[in-house]
């Protein structure tokens, strides 16, 4: 009996955490233990201020002591973050002329995506960024600062031991019963057709171009086993702490948190998806020259490993790891055993395709 | 000539009704609600018009939006989901909010009690609301609980994420927009028909059936209609607790614009106003239903 109350409280913090968006636990590591920047080159030096759109939440907290707060006192410059970073708020904002931002965490998908229907990002003036910051992760309307991994995630108590690994076993409901959950196409989500793709046995270096078609037909195959199509990071976490299903996707981050409150849950790395985020300087913002600084300075390798001593997400500079101990970088997505498990996500495609591809998906789902 | 010799106090006199230039009396009202008026106006009125303008000329003016629909098969559905969704919920708040506004009304004791009941949840947010059911009827939720411990299942049943989870979760939180127009109705009810019913021999079910029923229909049909309406724009209850094809069209609407298809946003959202409108505007020209107006305004 004792046991089923601590679930349920265990639910309730999990839920109140989700409302919030302020996680209740921090799986951080000692900040006395955070390398410091001691210098930075001029040209990122200025005055006045620069105002900053975040996920909120513990990203954002984490955002603060890493490079907000050290950023402020190295530059001069002021930071000002605010949560709810959002694509159609840019666009509400340059259509109106009434631009709040001068920087936003985005995503090179969502960036681009918004750049196709106008002119809505200013151009990165890549002479500040750090030489450290891989080419992979530059693109002409935004700088890419914070590596992530869509992954799956079970519950270590609902398979007597068997370890579920990549699309195939998450696809077969025989060896590993019970429901699933997946990300849907609300909140602008993009569907994970490269996980259904990667189930029917396609090879990881042969997902692009998706064969939408062949997708669904995989996806077809569980669709009465997904009882819920999720749209924000919060929820996964909460169907694998209330036992609602037992895999799911998520966002790597969350899990950290969900296993740091004792619940039996574990990621399977290999498949997943590599995703990124991006800073974005909307079109006209006022203060565009202190965010090109700031995008630079973020991206500089300390102020990259401190991102991932706090959360752990993974760092766009290839020097940063050295500046991360060997047990924090084992369990960051940027880490080379977990990087060669995953697939590059491909936002060049989704952005051509995603017109294409998002009504044929909520047609199959509602067929 | 003779016009020019009247007294000029009488000619005024004479064309004041026809050239004053405003009667201040007949203003008062107006000027009264103006501050409203013009708030609704510039806050409301206009964003809704120009949120519509962009279903027909975003780029260009253009019907093409529109015509779309004719072969949109997720268009369809969703509509289909959203009305069979709202005259399920309808029903089920009628059926169950009847007899909750007839003991509102008739328990002289018990009504503070009932309408605090009915209150108390109708202050806390929807998300809350959907939350809590989320508690509740989750796989190891109360529910799924109490039905294992009483032996009638076996193994937790899937409630929550199901289109029955979002049916119990908007009737629960559209209740109190049912119950509170009929028992509206019920106590205007003269208490003496019912008296000299029961004094001519009838039964309580024939008084109910022939009494209070036909003079309760107001209510029932202000509540239904409020019901119904707000059940069209539901939202966040069917994306929290529904199951995965329980999508609505206001979810179809968000979901359109984080996707950047405004254009096509707006027209889902002229359409589900339309189809708003065109309820009310039905329902009034029924019979007894326009009476059902006046009197929940009263």
């Amino acid at each position: 009996m004792s046991k089923k109350t601590i679930d349920r409280r265990t639910t309730l913090g999990l839920i109140g955490a989700g409302l919030v968006a302020a996680p209740f636990i921090r799986p951080s590591f000692g900040q006395a233990a955070w390398p410091e920047q001691t210098t930075v080159p001029d040209a990122l030096k200025g005055s006045g201020e620069v105002r900053i759109a975040t996920f909120g939440g513990l990203m954002q907290e984490v955002q603060q002591k890493a490079y907000f707060e050290p950023f402020e006192k190295i530059t001069g410059i002021k930071v000002r973050a605010f949560p709810g970073s959002d694509a159609t708020k840019i666009k509400a904002m340059v259509d109106t002329g009434n631009v709040e931002w001068d920087m936003a965490q985005l995503s090179r998908g969502s960036i681009m995506n918004l750049q196709k229907r106008g002119d809505y990002f200013e151009k990165i003036d890549y002479d500040l960024v750090d030489a450290g910051v891989e080419k992979q992760y530059r693109f002409e309307y935004g700088l890419e600062m914070l590596v992530w991994a869509q992954v799956l995630a079970y519950r270590t108590d609902a398979f007597k031991g068997a370890v579920p690994s990549g699309w195939a076993d998450f696809w077969d409901t025989k060896k590993f019963p019970g429901d699933r959950a997946m990300f849907g196409t609300n909140s602008g989500g993009w569907p994970e057709m490269e996980f259904a793709l990667m189930a029917a046995g396609v090879p990881a270096d042969k997902l692009y171009p998706i064969d939408i078609d062949k997708a669904l037909a995989s996806y077809s195959k569980i669709k009465t086993d997904v009882f819920k199509w999720w749209d924000t990071g919060a929820v996964p976490i909460q169907l694998l702490t209330d036992r609602e299903v037992t895999m799911t996707t998520v966002w790597n981050g969350r899990m950290a948190a969900l296993q740091a409150a004792g619940v039996p849950a574990a990621v399977s790395w290999n498949q997943g998806l590599l995703k990124r985020d991006a800073w974005g300087i909307p079109k006209g913002a006022k203060n565009k020259i202190n965010a090109m600084k700031f995008a630079a300075y973020s991206t500089m390798a300390i102020p990259q490993a401190r991102v991932c001593l706090g959360i752990p997400y993974g760092s766009v500079n290839a020097k940063s790891n050295e500046y991360i101990p060997a047990e924090r970088l084992a369990v960051l997505p940027s880490a080379p055993d977990i990087k060669k498990q995953l697939v590059n996500y491909n936002y060049d495609w989704w952005i051509e395709n995603r017109e294409a591809a998002i009504p044929k998906f909520n047609k199959w789902l509602l067929s | 000539m003779s016009e020019v010799v009247q007294p000029a106090s009488l000619a005024l006199a004479v064309s004041r009704p026809k050239t004053a230039p405003f009667d201040w009396r007949r203003a008062v009202p107006l000027l009264l609600a103006a501050p409203l008026l013009i708030y609704m106006l510039v806050f409301y009125a206009l964003p809704v018009v120009a949120m519509l303008l962009r279903s027909v000329n975003d780029p260009t003016w253009t019907l093409a939006n529109y015509a779309t629909l004719f072969d949109d098969v997720v268009f369809q559905k969703t509509f289909w989901i959203t009305l069979n969704t709202s005259v399920i919920v309808t029903l089920g708040c009628l059926i169950l909010g009847y007899p909750v506004a007839m003991g509102l009304v008739r328990s002289k004791t018990m009504a503070p009690f009932i309408l605090v009941i009915i209150l108390l949840p109708f202050w806390t947010s929807v998300l809350v609301r959907s939350y809590a059911w989320m508690v509740l009827l989750g796989r190891h939720g109360l529910v799924n609980e109490a039905l294992m411990a009483l032996g009638m299942i076996d193994r937790p049943i899937r409630i929550l994420n199901t289109t029955l989870a979002t049916q119990i979760a908007m009737i629960h939180i559209l209740l109190p927009y049912m119950i509170l127009p009929i028992a509206n109705a019920l106590r205007q009810i003269d208490p003496s028909l019912i008296r000299a019913a029961s004094g001519l021999g009838s039964t309580p079910f024939m008084t109910f059936r022939q009494v209070i029923l036909p003079l309760s229909m107001s209510g029932v049909a202000a509540g239904t209609l409020l019901t119904f309406v707000l059940a069209l724009g539901f939202y966040i209850t069917p994306a929290m607790v529904g199951g995965p094809r329980d999508i609505t069209l206001s979810m179809l609407i968000a979901q359109q614009v984080d996707q950047l298809n405004w254009a096509y946003a707006a027209t889902l959202s002229a359409i589900l106003l339309a189809t708003a409108l065109a309820i009310l505007a039905v329902a009034r020209k029924l019979p007894g239903v326009g009476n059902a107006f006046r009197t929940s305004m009263r």
